[in-house]
Formats: C-alpha cells, structure tokens, sequence
C-alpha cells in the first residue's frame, strides 16, 4: 500500500541534520498501523509524505505502486491516502456537516447523486447520521473528529493517515474515535495509519512503529514493543499504563509475564500467581 | 458577550421560499428591495408589508426571529425618522421653539420607517431562508460573467464560505483570549480610548498568530481533500434554475406593476 525506499528530509537547507534519515517502511493493506516517537522525533513530517504533502529529498515513497514525485498522478495518491490531523476546527471548511463531508468528492469531481450516497454512507459508517444538517462549530471534539473522518471516506481511500488524532479531545471523545477506526480497519478493510502519544491507543493497532530522531527504532507487534519497558523509556517514551504495573511488579520479584497489555489479561496472570501461591501454602 | 452575535442565520426548513434557487433569491431580494424605494404611497406600502407578510408566513420561519433582525438598528431608525419629522420644510401644523412639525414631515418619515423596517426585514428573511454555502454558491453563479473576463469568482465564493465558517471559531478564540488576558489583569472596559485601544494588542497579536496557524493547516487539510480550485468541482446540491424560480419571479412581476400602480393613485 504504501513504501519508503531510504527516504530522508529536511525541512530547509538551514537545518543542519535531517529530520528523516534513510526509512525503509512498508505498510501492508488492511493494515493498522500506530506510529509513536517522542516530540519531534518526526512523526508529522514522515506521514505527509504518505500522501504526498511533502516530496522526499532523498529516496522514495511509493503509493499504490505510485511514486509520489509523479505529478500527474498526485489526485490518484491523495484520493487513495486520506489524512486526518489533530484539530478539527481547522480541516472542516464548511458551516453544515453534509456540506462539509461532501467537500472531497466534489473536488474530485463525482456526480451529485453519487455524492448523496457517498455523504449519507460516510456519515452513517462513523455514526454521525442524525447530525447532517447541523453547524459544525456546535459538535463535540469527538463528533468533529468523526466528521472530519467521513469527509476522507468520502472520496473513498484506501488508507487513512490520522496524525494525532485523540490529542484534544476529553476521553470519551478519545474512546469515539477509536472505536470508528478499528471498526473501518475491520469492516470496511480501510488501511489505518495513527500517530499518536497515547499509549494505550497505540496498543490497539496490530504493529507499532517507533521513531527517534527521525529513524524507525523498533518496529513490531504491541507486545513485542511494550515488552521492552527499558529501552522506551531510554527514548523518552512511555508504556501502556498496566504494563508499566506489571513492569514495576516484576522488578519487586514477583513473576509474572512482561507482555501484558490489557487490565483483563493483568488479572488473569496475577490470579494465576495468587492460586501458584496457595497452592504452594496447602502443599 | 461575543457569542450574542449571530452570524449565518440560517433557519432550515423546506418551503417554497427555502426552495427557491439562491441565485434568482438574490435577484428578487434586489428587486424586492428596489421596489421598496420606488413605493412613495401608504397605498404602496400597505402592499409591500401584505407581501412581506405573506412570504414570511410562507417560508414558516417564525415571525418574532424577523422582527428580531430589526432591534439593532432600532436607535438608527429611531434617530433618522425624528430627523426628517422635525427637519423637512412645509405645512406646519405644530410649533415650540424652533421645533417644527409638518404634515409632510410626518408623511415623510411615518413612509421612511416603514422603507427602512421593510428593507431589514426582506434581506433577514433572504439570509434566513437560505444557508451560507447557497448564498455563497449563488453569488459565484450570478458572478460567472465576470469569471469569463478573468477574475476569481470560485475563489473569492471559497473565501467568503470559509470566512463564515471560521468567524465562529475565531469568535470563541477571542473571547478565551480576552479572559485569559483578563484572568492577568488586563482591562478592556474601562479607561481612556487610547488605554483601551493599547489594551487590545495583546488580544490581537495572539489571535493574529492563531488566525495564521489556523488558515496554514487548513490549506494542507484541504490539499489532502484533493482541492484544486473550482476547475472541474461539481457540487452536492445541484442548483439548477427551475419551475418555482420562474413562478416567483412572475408573481414579483406583477406586484412590483401593482406598486407602481398605487403610487399614483396614493
Ligand atoms: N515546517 C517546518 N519547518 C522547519 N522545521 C520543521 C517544520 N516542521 C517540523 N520541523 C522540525 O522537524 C522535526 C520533526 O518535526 P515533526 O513535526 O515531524 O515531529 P513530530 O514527531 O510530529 O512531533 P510532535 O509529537 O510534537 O507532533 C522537528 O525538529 C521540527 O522542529
Ligand atoms: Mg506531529
């Protein structure tokens, strides 16, 4: 779906490192795939490149087999690579929702019926049907996050590039968004890419990339990932909350396993401890 | 207190008024408005505020939400009509001091009222009856002509669109700003114009910066929508000029005969 090929950037000739330095990344279609690295360790820069928003300096990035310098092609890349960014006051353009969803396809050019349909359906799929005519200004973080979602679905990708996405919005707002992407991951088979600084949703992707001075430092599943507590911390990062816990638990001498990632899965293993120990207390 | 202003007043709904095409809206709304000068007689006006009624009842927005359109310009109507009650030369009928009343004055202003509260009226119901984004559209339509000689139809209708949709946010960003400076002791309300006038600068330079921050990720956002300028768009409301436009436009026609008609007769 989309591959780097050594590709490195710098913004400006001034800067005297490069803010992305030779990654060779392939993201699989049906994928979903969390992008995490401390401040400015290059997150924004190496996903504006998966839509063309930003031209490599060096190396290449393909999409769909297409080399994002191909001018001629650039709408096909942009039409196949959505991109959703932290604040949603400012990607929605229009003063009502539908008018709003209904943006990218114009641009494209598609017949009004098609763009009914299209509106209706991307609006249904994120759950924000009932609030096709309302103002935008008047929704919630979560519910302007999920509209500005189904303004991309509307031009119908392939992938959509979220980049932190949950920032600014309250929990429930967080657990919204989410929930809509893994359920276009899922069902729809839509190719989810998602930087974020939140841990515990990064443990909802099936791989997790980690960056760091703009070089990919660990690539792999969220357990293989957050099993190395030490090494994140040494790059500034944090880990899931629980298997911070179960990190801190092990080191007091207490056995149990470093891949937990969930509250469900902590529990199963510390009762499983609990009935080692009064086994061990009759016998 | 910022968020008293309404903006983009729109009352959505389906009626035959709503219905009507936003380009040939404008149209009649100009025309309306002309024909509100032209009417010189009580006759006339007696007319205009019939149709004016009969329109709002027609387009099911209620009537109070109209008549609120007038309230700020109250102290203005109030201020000219007393102007030419006691400025305009002719019979008198009343005089203290140099103040003067004439019938013509009466006349005059009793008919400049009525041109004023029913020129306010008809623009808020046009606004009302039709969203942002199809007065924008209409706009761009009824200025194609001028597209054809080279200038930017499609991009000053994005601007005026996008300008509504952010006047919201922009307005909510100023009143957090304006707390916050204030949570640190600034004063907005009170002191010399100049003090005040100084005391807005740090308001403005923040929410110059966020305005700028704000118009830059847009632009990507809209990049990322494949956004390319008004070449080849096609639009979710298809707005095509059809029955009813004609049909209002006719009964316009024969009203603003009707008009013409009564001003002699008054
Ligand atoms: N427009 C720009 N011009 C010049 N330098 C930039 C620009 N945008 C980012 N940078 C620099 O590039 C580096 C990477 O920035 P980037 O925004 O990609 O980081 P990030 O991982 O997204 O960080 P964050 O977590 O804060 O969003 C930083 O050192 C930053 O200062
Ligand atoms: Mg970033």
């Amino acid at each position: 779906m989309i591959k780097t090929e050594n590709l490195s950037f710098k913004y400006n000739n001034e800067q005297e490192s490069l803010v992305l330095e030779d990654i060779n990344l392939t993201i699989e279609k049906g994928e979903f795939v969390a992008i995490i690295g401390h401040n400015g360790s290059g997150k924004s820069t190496l996903v504006k490149h998966f839509n063309a928003i930003l031209l490599p300096e060096g190396g290449t990035v393909y999409v769909k087999g297409i080399d994002t310098r191909d001018e001629s092609r650039l709408y096909d890349i942009r039409q196949a690579v959505g991109m959703v960014f932290q604040n949603p006051d400012n990607q929605l353009v229009a003063t009502i929702v539908e008018d709003d969803v209904a943006f990218a396809p114009e641009n494209l050019g598609v017949a009004p019926s098609e763009i009914r349909k299209r509106v209706d359906r991307s609006l249904e799929t994120v759950g924000m049907s009932e609030y096709t005519h309302h103002a935008p200004h008047l929704l919630s973080g979560g519910q302007k996050q999920r509209v500005a979602i189904a303004g991309i679905l509307a031009m119908k990708p392939d992938c959509i590039v979220l980049d932190e996405p949950t920032a600014m919005l309250d929990p429930i707002g967080r657990r919204e968004v989410i929930q809509t992407l893994l359920k276009l991951n899922s069902e729809e088979g839509i190719t989810i890419v998602l930087v974020t600084h939140n841990m515990d949703e990064a443990v909802s992707a099936e791989r997790v990339v980690v960056l760091s001075e703009g070089g990919v430092e660990m690539d792999g599943k969220p357990r293989e990932i957050f099993c190395q507590v030490e090494r994140l911390k040494a790059l500034g990062l944090a880990v899931p909350q629980i298997t911070e816990l179960m990190y801190e638990l092990s080191r007091e001498g207490i056995n149990v396993p470093c891949d937990i990632l969930t509250v469900d899965e902590a529990y199963n293993a510390l009762s499983q401890i609990e009935n080692y120990n009064k086994g061990l207390k009759r016998s | 207190m910022l968020r008293d202003i309404t903006l983009g007043q729109y009352f959505p709904g389906n009626s035959p008024v709503h219905r009507i095409d936003a380009m040939v809206k404008i149209i009649l709304a100009v025309l309306y408005m002309t024909v509100i000068f032209i009417a010189k007689s009580f006759l006339a006006y007696g007319l205009v505020a019939a149709f004016t009624f009969f329109v709002i009842f027609l387009s099911t927005v209620p009537i109070r939400f109209v008549l609120r359109g007038l309230k700020p310009l109250l102290i203005f109507i109030v201020f000219t009509a007393v102007l030419n009650l006691f400025m305009t030369g002719g019979t008198v009928i009343w005089q203290w001091g140099f103040l003067r009343l004439t019938r013509e004055g009466i006349i005059y202003a009793s008919l400049m009222i009525l041109r004023v509260v029913f020129l306010i009226m008809s623009t808020s119901l046009l606004t009302y009856t039709t969203s942002p984004i199809a007065l924008t559209d209409g706009i761009e339509r009824l200025l194609t002509p001028l597209g054809k000689i080279g200038f930017p139809t499609h991009e000053l209708a994005m601007m005026m669109s996008i300008a509504l949709r952010f006047i919201p946010t922009l307005l909510e960003e100023t009143d957090k700003i304006m707390k916050a400076q204030m949570a640190r002791g600034a004063d907005f309300k009170t002191g010399s114009l100049i003090k005040r006038a100084k005391a807005l600068i740090p308001l403005l330079v923040p929410l110059f910066i966020s305005a700028f921050r704000r118009a830059d990720e847009l632009a990507v956002a809209m990049e990322c929508r494949c956004y390319r300028g008004g070449k080849n768009r096609t639009r979710l409301h298809e707005s095509k000029v059809g029955r009813i436009d004609f049909i209002a436009l006719g009964i316009l026609i024969v009203f603003s005969a009707l008009v013409i008609l009564s001003n002699k007769s008054g």
